[in-house]
């Protein structure tokens, strides 16, 4: 094995290394300039989330494209939008059926009670669908 | 773009391309996020409110509406006890059916179950004076009433309303809703034309009613 990146032949010829007089100072990184470049320059393939998480997040902490949820009021007010528009789409379906069964049984005002209740449920779902459209 | 690919090495001037390689990848990689639940429930409500007013402004058929007062139509000559028939009054696609039963009682409904609209066939054999019995959905409704007694029916059977003349024949001369008497059906029908109709509780002529 060879200090260097590059392999030699190891039967060449090599100058003779004076023994060092001391230890040799550290320094962070590798001695070849090459492997000291950024990730995604010596593995352009790579990606910071290659094979998990969000390829939106490109980088850690704080600030834009951080991987870390900078408002988590967002995520529950979205949870629950939907699950208020899924109850309002359960009695939406209550509904409908007493309006099925009033009109069969002839009580159409009634049914024009529940046709109204629909259509003011329908309004709900879309007040709560609208509320932020550029949510995700 | 795959993600062995290699990018462009000038990175800087393609970002853009880069971008649009990323763009390329989240939009493949993403799944149904929670706004399009959100969106598809909004269709869904719409519909279901499209729904309540079709039906509210009369797109389901019940049984006798059609044009002006139904016409008397005489549908059998005779129906022995234990008998039934099936008939269609007073359209053609009013489908109804006569039952007598073991003590003669003469009655009258519309054979389409209101649970499904399966055809409700009449079962002398069961219970204790027979049933009318929907075999879609095991729904039962009393042959004497048109109530429901036992299935997923939500109302009872629409009632037809079924004379005997002295000699025999059957008549059918109007129709009832579910949970509507049949003079309260008889009444919206024919209106004031009729006594029974006009405050009174008289008969109706030498026809007795049976049902």
């Amino acid at each position: 094995m060879t200090d260097s990146a590059f392999p030699q032949d190891p039967r060449a010829p090599r100058p003779a290394d004076p023994p060092p007089a001391q230890p040799p100072s550290y320094h962070p990184g590798s001695a070849e300039p090459r492997l000291n470049r950024p990730v995604h320059e010596r593995y352009p393939q790579i990606r910071p989330t290659s094979g998990y998480a969000d390829p939106r997040v490109r980088h850690t902490g704080p600030g834009p494209g951080a991987g870390t949820e900078q408002e988590p009021e967002r995520s529950s007010k979205l949870s629950a939008r939907l699950a208020l528009a899924l109850t309002v789409l359960i009695g939406q379906l209550w509904a409908l059926t007493i309006v099925v069964d009033e009109w069969m049984s002839g009580n159409t005002g009634t049914a024009w009670w529940g046709a109204g209740f629909l259509v003011l449920s329908f309004l709900v779902v879309l007040g709560l669908w609208a509320l932020d459209p550029k949510d995700r | 773009m795959s993600v062995t690919e290699q990018p462009p090495a000038e990175g800087s001037r393609d970002t853009d391309a880069a971008q649009e390689a990323l763009h390329d990848r989240i939009a493949a990689d993403s799944l149904t996020t929670r706004r399009d639940y959100l969106r598809i429930v909004a269709t869904v409500s719409g519909g279901l409110a499209v729904g309540g007013v079709a039906v509210a402004s009369g797109i389901l058929h019940r049984h006798g509406d059609g044009d002006g007062t139904p016409e008397p139509k005489k549908i059998a000559d005779r129906i022995l006890p234990g008998e039934s028939l099936a008939f269609r009054y007073p359209g053609d696609e009013d489908r109804a059916i006569a039952v007598r039963m073991a003590d003669g009682t003469l009655a009258g409904y519309s054979a389409v179950c209101t649970h499904l609209a399966c055809a409700v066939l009449w079962r002398k054999e069961r219970g204790s004076e027979g049933e009318l019995y929907c075999p879609c959905h095991e729904g039962i409704f009393d042959a004497r009433t048109g109530e429901v007694t036992a299935g997923p029916p939500p109302r009872g059977l629409p009632k037809v309303l079924l004379i005997e003349q002295l000699d025999g024949s059957v008549w059918a001369i109007g129709t009832a809703r579910s949970g509507e008497s049949l003079q309260e059906g008889l009444c919206r029908q024919q209106g004031d034309a009729l006594r029974l109709c006009r405050g009174g509780a008289g008969a109706e002529g030498e026809r007795s009613e049976r049902t």
